[in-house]
């Protein structure tokens, strides 16, 4: 038998395989000490794999896929279709409900798929992918000509109360301003709660419509964007901030 | 449904390195799985073989997401939280998050195995963590048997070289050698 042969057999001697086979590569093994040294560097590699720690997920994991299933069964509980619309900043995905837009998300090259499977994670609701209706052409047309959305065909009822409260403020910031963290912290009544802030925004459904990219650093540094700096910066820039 | 949330959960842990990516991997897995068995006809159903059709779901669902994710990926002003920042700052090749607790040759380990291309990770992994047989790998990546075998050599003899020495440090009794015995 060549050295290449027993290679080839190397993983099979982990599992059952015929007793006259382990013995031909055993001979083969025993009389050749550099296929002896190659199979016990491969058995070593398989073993710090085998024992590699199998760390739990988290005890909630099962809760929320259920959750998720059941917001899929759920009757009456029509999909949040997202669609492609062209916009001055390229293609924008928008998820829409019963004539409210309830998901943006900026085309990053992800893959529809991906921009779905988010999309449904975080509004827990189904999300299937559609073509973009009249009325939402013309409401983003609106916004980008604008800056401001009309409150009426929004939907952030997926939320919890705080972060809708927090995005409510960030709306009330006038385009072409910025607004620190601590700021709409104060404007909501929660005024130690600029940290939260900061996550309500990370994790903001609506970017654009509810303009996180308004909302800044203390210092009035811009500092980090989910769609990054640069995109902060461009927003603002369109919208007329200066300085 | 825990055993497989378990070990689909440690599957996409092992192929992205991040725990957080590995949940949401396993959550999305779920959903697909529970839409497309309400497509399939009884029939397909009678013929379904969960578990690898599970792992394959969550493989496709870890190729989409490692290939859209982008290095600059961070949260939405990550400014105001310092988390955030520390994540970010965690970004680019993925890495086992908790390296810094766990006994340094498990940490050379999982890091080597992030090393790999994802084709050769995804064999080593069923093969040598999930202990998966070569024709159960073959189902679940929808490949030959033949491939299966060169794409788990191939990944050991790669993470040989990653190793080198540490190997046989990994384990105070030395490798065991089970069928030089």
């Amino acid at each position: 038998m060549r050295c290449r042969d027993v290679e080839a057999l190397w993983d099979e001697l982990r599992g059952e395989c015929q007793a006259s086979l382990k013995e031909t590569v055993h001979v083969h093994l025993r009389a050749c000490p550099s296929c002896q040294d190659m199979y016990e560097q491969y058995e070593g590699v398989a073993y710090c794999l085998s024992c590699l720690p199998r760390p739990e997920p988290s005890c909630d994991l099962a809760k929320k896929v259920i959750q998720h299933i059941a917001a899929l069964k759920g009757k009456g509980h029509s999909p949040i279709v997202l669609s492609a619309v062209a916009t001055p900043l390229g293609r924008v995905f928008v998820g829409f409900k019963h004539h409210r837009i309830a998901y943006v998300s900026l085309d990053t090259g992800e893959p529809l798929d991906e921009v779905i499977a988010r999309a449904g994670r975080r509004l827990r609701r189904e999300v299937v992918p559609g073509d973009a209706p009249l009325w939402l052409v013309v409401a983003l047309e609106k916004f980008f000509s604008t800056w401001t959305i009309d409150d009426a065909i929004v939907d952030i009822s997926a939320l919890t109360p705080f972060e809708q409260a927090v995005l409510r403020a960030a709306a009330r910031i006038p385009p072409g301003e910025v607004r620190s963290y601590a700021w709409v912290a104060t404007q909501i009544g929660r005024p130690r709660a600029a940290r939260a802030v900061g996550r309500v925004m990370a994790r903001n459904p609506l970017p654009l419509l509810f303009p996180c990219h308004r909302v800044v650093d203390s210092s009035g540094e811009l500092h980090n964007y989910y769609y990054g700096i640069e995109m902060k910066a461009r927003l603002l820039e369109m919208e007329g901030y200066r300085r | 449904m825990d055993d497989y949330q378990r070990r689909l959960y440690g599957f996409a842990l092992r192929m992205t390195g991040n725990r957080e990516d590995a949940e949401e991997i396993v959550q999305d897995a779920f959903v697909r799985a529970y839409r497309a068995l309400g497509k399939m006809s009884p029939e397909q159903r009678a013929d379904l073989r969960l578990q690898p059709w599970l792992y394959t779901i969550t493989l496709n669902v870890t190729r989409n997401r490692l290939r859209g994710k982008r290095p600059t990926n961070v949260a939405l002003d990550a400014l105001a939280d310092p988390d955030a920042i520390l994540r970010e700052s965690n970004e680019g090749p993925p890495q086992p998050e908790a390296i810094v607790e766990q006994n340094t040759e498990i940490a050379l380990v999982e890091r080597a195995l992030l090393q790999l291309p994802m084709h050769l990770r995804a064999a080593a992994t069923l093969r040598f963590i999930e202990g998966r047989s070569h024709p159960e790998i073959a189902e679940i990546l929808h490949q030959p048997i033949g491939t299966v075998k060169s794409h788990v050599h191939r990944a050991v003899r790669i993470l040989r070289r990653i190793l080198g020495p540490q190997i046989g440090r990994f384990s105070p009794e030395g490798v065991p050698m089970h069928a030089l015995s």
